[in-house]
């Protein structure tokens, strides 16, 4: 791996990074209706002056700008802020909700991820038969399918098949591992159903592609098994297209376990960022979308990265 | 790769039947399992008024001198008895023995003094402070009593002082610890906050009732998704659902092992005008309004039937609220809407834009007044924002009319004060009525029952007619219970002080 490949892809990061922290400063700032308001909601008997003190309180009534350039530079000193409605500090706040996430997001990509491989090579290999027919219409619908809703289908399913399995909310790991696994495992299946879907078709006319391809037919020609002829040959090709999709897939993901999260009562990143822009929370709001945008662009440079490992060409691509 | 593609079935295969066999037994007996929509706004009693706060602190952590019961009295709290002199300028109260925090230290006198300073301050801000308006000082000349001096009689203070939590000296000028940390004298105590997934509160040993509460804990789980509290609820992994809408209770109701206890709201829908200015700067056009308002229809269409048309006072108040009956405007009568519009002298149809609370039950409400608005001579457009434009609008009074819901109270100058007095904290429909305001603050100094009966049955009058505000239905309040919740009471001001009290039977 180059140097100069490095140093452009972490340039890249920082540009992203700064450039979304300010749209999300400006535009959360932009939607009418402040933390004060919001807290106080359309009911509570009290003067404009207390509000305005309340405003001071929490420095609402900065200029944006100056609130931005105090916030920017606290962050460099790793200081994130502190919740404006619980005044802890965000980053312990932000710290208790990534991990059922990460959880979450992991087991998801695992389960999509990794059956995906399985299911395209299965659907390539079965082409023609009335199996494909099946298994492209089951993808379809798993596409189409949202995940919230197929979330509260599987708790509604659930809740009348088997009425006392405890499967809501989110049990810590440390406390109870099995409960941990139990809990996340149906959220997960509804956050990883479109992501199958959507890999396996793409696994499916990769493979379809490369069992075209000329060194397959000379592969065959030599008379390699059938097996090697799939995985060793034509699957290693398909795979370049799928690492890269796996990298967006893991974005879809974090955007997907927002949804999924309120449904299954998850205590993760997806609800702590709904919470905080329904409370205009602002320094939770900046410092959470700053981890989670951080998290994207990770991704896909190590997308990148992988890339460069499996296809020696875009190595040589990154030195010009 | 051939392993792994089996191993990823056979991984599968076994996730799935985990799920199936692995069922975790149920929650501990001794912990009541709640579950609510929302995060609460933090903790601080005096700070955060809305409904998500109030209810999990209030009546559980946090206690007044005053509390209002289930018949909506408003009875000893931490006082345990108090005499007013006869100019009704000083209340003296008797705090009860043996009070205690939950940090373990006394409360007394002194801290009843610092709370009522605390909400009085500047640097706190609190919106509760209005409620103290009347207060000139507080005084404690021993640990056990706490002497009121008012500025002038206040009917409504005994109930006021119902909402104002007794919290210990040393939060005085402590602006952010009882937002995370609420420290009070209540039945339960703190226990851990985990933000957006559950607040956890357990039993205050030191608790003045002796024998209270019954259970070790409570625990308030954050479950957003309706159906998702649903099946937690049927499931019996939570116990309790406080304070659901009306279709959860319908849809609940009749479950196995499912509970449901209900009572009249406080809390009433409106429609809101904006006197300051056309159309409804008029009184025919804001007549017209209420006569053009089916309010039995919408009890049937938006709230399943679960509600009653109302005036302005909930009718749970048995002693305050007049008949709405008695308001000819209560009749629904479109062609009497259309020719009071023609007397106003307006240009029919009379266009508005409708601005509307960004909630479900509001929402519903609001199809329907629009349809029955739009039959009886006027043209309404709906606008539903997003909850913070939606405050921002209603504080700036930015709009023609907004359908909304207002809370409740058990007394009258709660509900009227602030709203419709000239130059209210809450009057964003820009109302100003020299007769009411006499009426007003008649209610508020006088403390014979009968005169301020006499004085807010006027009040309701003109209000009900050509007021700045259409009531239109007061809800069913509704808590599902599993069958094996004992002792809990539904208390329509949403209190959920009754906890203390539940038992869960085996």
């Amino acid at each position: 791996m180059s140097r100069s490949f490095l140093r452009t892809r972490f340039a890249d990061l920082a540009i992203v990074l700064v450039g979304v922290s300010m749209l999300t400063f400006l535009m959360i700032r932009l939607v009418p209706g402040d933390a004060v308001a919001i807290m106080l909601g359309a009911n509570a008997e009290v003067t404009a002056e207390r509000m305005a003190e309340m405003r001071a309180r929490m420095g609402l009534d900065l200029p944006i700008p100056v609130q931005y350039a105090q916030w920017l530079g606290a962050v460099l000193t790793g200081d994130f802020g502190t919740s404006l409605w619980t005044g802890q500090p965000v980053i312990g706040e932000i710290a208790k909700h990534v991990w059922p996430t990460l959880q979450l997001t992991g087991l998801s990509l695992l389960l999509g991820a990794g059956l995906a491989v399985p299911l395209g090579v299965a659907m390539a290999r079965l082409r023609g038969g009335w199996q494909e027919t099946a298994l492209q219409i089951a993808s379809v619908v798993g596409l189409t399918v949202p995940s919230f809703w197929l979330g509260i289908m599987m708790i509604l399913g659930l809740a009348t098949l088997a009425p006392d399995l405890q499967m809501l909310g989110y049990v810590p790991f440390a406390s109870d591992p099995l409960g941990n696994f139990t809990r996340l495992l149906l959220p997960a299946i509804a956050l990883a159903l479109p992501i199958l879907a959507n890999l396996a078709r793409l696994v499916r006319s990769a493979m379809l592609d490369a069992l075209q391809q000329d060194y397959v037919r000379t592969a065959r020609a030599k008379g390699v098994s059938e097996r090697s002829v799939l995985f060793k040959h034509a699957l290693r090709n398909a795979l370049i297209p799928f690492v890269t999709s796996v990298g967006i897939m893991t974005g879809y993901l974090l955007g997907g376990a927002i949804v999924v999260e309120q449904v299954f009562a998850i205590p993760g990143l997806g609800r702590l960022i709904l919470g905080a822009i329904s409370e205009r929370n602002y320094p939770l709001l900046q410092a959470a979308i700053l981890l989670v945008t951080s998290g994207f662009v990770v991704a896909n440079f190590a997308v990148d990265l992988l890339y460069a490992v499996i296809d020696p060409r875009v190595r040589l691509e990154g030195r010009l | 790769m051939r392993k792994n593609w089996q191993g990823a079935l056979v991984l599968g295969a076994l996730m799935a039947s985990c799920t199936m066999a692995l069922a975790i037994p149920a929650a501990t007996a001794q912990t009541i399992e709640m579950a609510v929509d929302g995060s609460p706004a933090g903790l601080d009693p005096h700070i955060v008024t809305a409904f998500n706060s109030t209810t999990i602190v209030g009546g559980t952590i946090y206690e007044g001198l005053t509390v209002i019961d289930k018949d909506l009295r408003t009875v000893p709290g931490l006082a345990e008895s108090w005499t007013v002199s006869p100019d009704g300028l000083t209340y003296t109260f008797r705090l009860r023995a043996n009070l205690t925090f939950h940090d373990g230290k006394p409360a007394e006198a002194a801290d009843v003094v610092a709370s009522f300073n605390r909400v009085m301050s500047a640097t706190i801000a609190s919106p509760l402070a209005s409620r103290l308006a009347a207060l000139d000082k507080a005084a404690a000349p021993d640990a056990r009593t706490v002497v009121l001096t008012l500025k002038e009689p206040s009917a409504p203070l005994l109930t006021a002082l119902a909402s104002i939590a007794i919290v210990p000296r040393a939060f005085e000028a402590d602006k952010d610890s009882l937002q995370r940390a609420p420290v009070g004298t209540g039945p339960f105590k703190f226990k851990e906050w985990q933000p957006n997934s559950f607040i956890a509160l357990e039993k205050h040993a030191g608790y003045w009732n002796a024998g209270k509460p019954a259970v070790s804990g409570v625990k308030f789980n954050i479950v957003p998704e309706s159906a998702t509290r649903q099946v937690g609820l049927t499931s019996g992994q939570y116990s309790i659902l406080p304070n659901i809408d009306a279709a959860t209770a319908l849809q609940l109701r009749g479950r196995p092992n499912v509970r449901i206890v209900d009572t009249l709201e406080l809390a009433y829908t409106l429609i809101g005008m904006n006197v300051s200015k056309p159309p409804f700067d008029n009184a025919k056009v804001r007549e017209a309004l209420n006569y053009a308002i089916n309010r039995a229809e919408i009890v049937q269409a938006a709230l399943f039937g679960a509600g009653v048309p109302g005036g302005s006072l909930s009718p749970a108040l048995k002693d305050w609220a007049v008949d709405p009956a008695t308001f000819p405007c209560f009749k629904h009568d479109p062609a009497k809407a259309q020719a009071l519009l023609r007397e106003a002298g307006v240009t029919t149809p009379v266009a508005i834009t409708l601005l509307v609370l960004p909630r479900q039950d509001i929402r519903d409400i609001a199809q329907v007044v629009q349809q029955q608005l739009n039959r009886a001579g006027f043209r309404v457009e709906l606008r539903i924002p997003e909850i913070g434009q939606f405050v921002q609008d209603w504080r700036n009074s930015n709009f023609d009319a907004f359908a909304s819901t207002n809370a409740g109270s058990t007394d009258p100058d709660d509900y009227y004060y602030r709203t419709f007095r000239t130059g209210g904290s809450t009057n964003v429909f820009k109302y100003s009525n020299p007769t009411l305001d006499a009426l007003l603050d008649a209610g508020r100094r006088e403390t014979a029952m009968p005169a301020r009966k006499a004085a807010y049955d006027r009040a309701q009058a003109i209000l009900a007619c050509e007021g700045p505000a259409a009531t239109l239905t007061y809800g069913q309040l509704f808590t599902a219970t599993r069958t094996n919740v004992q002792g809990f009471d539904i208390i329509a001001n949403r209190s959920l002080m009754s906890l203390m009290n539940v038992t869960l039977a085996r």
